[in-house]
């Protein structure tokens, strides 16, 4: 710091206040802290490799390729509720927009740059979406259905969480 | 699979997300709730450090003033903006964290802080006003942050630091004059 004269002393205490950053980085990751301790009464969340990443997943589109099949055979009896579609409707815009979300959040990375096993995975899981909200406007009625489209799309999200998030440290 | 949108970066900053991130948050989704440790984590770590005057007690602090935001935030009413909220919030387990810490002889005959030559701070890289500003003693630094660097008013910081209007101004003056000391060195 360059010498000071005491009469511009407030002017210069100000200039200098005005450049102070308005932010800093901590030194450790502090988020692993926190989220111990918000979910402290959770249970703990195990780690999974990749490969294990993709069985739950390869088993939950055959469930819903099961179920969905099961549904299509029996033929539901078809009423509209417009409340309902707009239900499913705007579960899948909010689903669409947490994705989004988690995107920008990961740097926005380019799903064709993953291995094409794990594409493929998110190809399956969006295509179950498809079907699903297809079935919907159906039936609309139909709970499982919707229990179904909540359930994959948080599949997908935990996938790609799993993918792109970044391993936080331990404190 | 449906081809993805591309988002442009600065809507991560967008007010109206930012309102949805709280909702979500509200509401108790921890995605969300991330987004905004993301968004102001930095800011928070800087009034914590600045106001504590030692890194890793402000590290441990801004970890308790998100964990208290995750309990609190559905006592957030849009009132003011979140970032006031936040940093008001913050402001004051900064200062409980503070008094706590203080030992029963510091508390029952208030004997000040550290001098400015006792002062021994681990400091990361910084301003030179901020290594000066973190040699103050402990209540003018505090009276200091909050009225110069965070803009509170002298009747807000009274009631923060339970002392009269008079005393936080004092204080102000007496920290603007040790800077002007330890600057003009």
């Amino acid at each position: 710091m360059k010498e000071m004269k005491q009469n511009n002393f407030e002017e210069k205490l100000q200039a200098e206040l005005a450049q102070l950053p308005k932010e800093i980085s901590p030194q450790r990751d502090l988020w692993s802290g926190i989220d111990k301790a918000i979910n402290q009464n959770a249970a703990v969340a195990t780690k999974t490799s990749p490969k294990k990443v993709f069985m739950p997943t390869a088993w939950a589109a055959s469930v819903v390729a099961a179920v969905l099949l099961t549904w299509l055979t029996l033929s539901p009896e078809q009423s509209t509720t417009d409340q309902t579609i707009n239900l499913a409707s705007a579960m899948q815009q909010d689903f669409e927009q947490q994705k989004q979300i988690m995107l920008v959040n990961f740097g926005t990375p380019d799903i064709k740059q993953l291995p094409i096993a794990m594409q493929t995975e998110l190809i399956k899981l969006s295509s179950a979406q498809k079907t699903i909200s297809k079935a919907l406007a159906d039936d609309p009625n139909n709970s499982d259905l919707l229990n179904l489209l909540r359930w994959t799309q948080q599949q997908e999200l935990e996938l790609l969480k799993q993918l792109y998030s970044p391993q936080w440290q331990n404190i | 699979m449906d081809k993805l949108k591309i988002i442009d970066a600065n809507e991560h900053f967008n007010p109206d997300l930012e309102s949805q991130w709280i909702a979500r948050a509200q509401q108790g989704d921890q995605k969300a709730f991330h987004h905004l440790y993301e968004n102001y984590h930095r800011r928070i770590y800087a009034l914590c450090w600045r106001m504590m005057a030692d890194k890793d007690s402000a590290e441990d602090v801004c970890q308790e003033v998100f964990v208290q935001l995750w309990q609190k935030i559905s006592n957030f009413r849009g009132e003011s903006k979140f970032s006031t909220w936040l940093h008001s919030v913050a402001s004051n387990i900064v200062l409980g964290h503070i008094r706590k810490n203080k030992t029963w002889l510091q508390r029952i005959f208030s004997i000040e802080e550290q001098t400015v030559e006792d002062a021994t701070v681990e400091m990361p890289d910084c301003s030179n006003l901020d290594k000066k500003i973190q040699k103050l003693p402990e209540r003018a630094r505090l009276v200091f942050v909050l009225f110069a660097i965070e803009g509170y008013r002298h009747e807000e910081i009274a009631t923060m630091l339970d002392m009269a209007v008079g005393t936080s101004k004092a204080q102000y003056h007496r920290a603007r004059g040790l800077l002007r000391e330890s600057l003009s060195e």
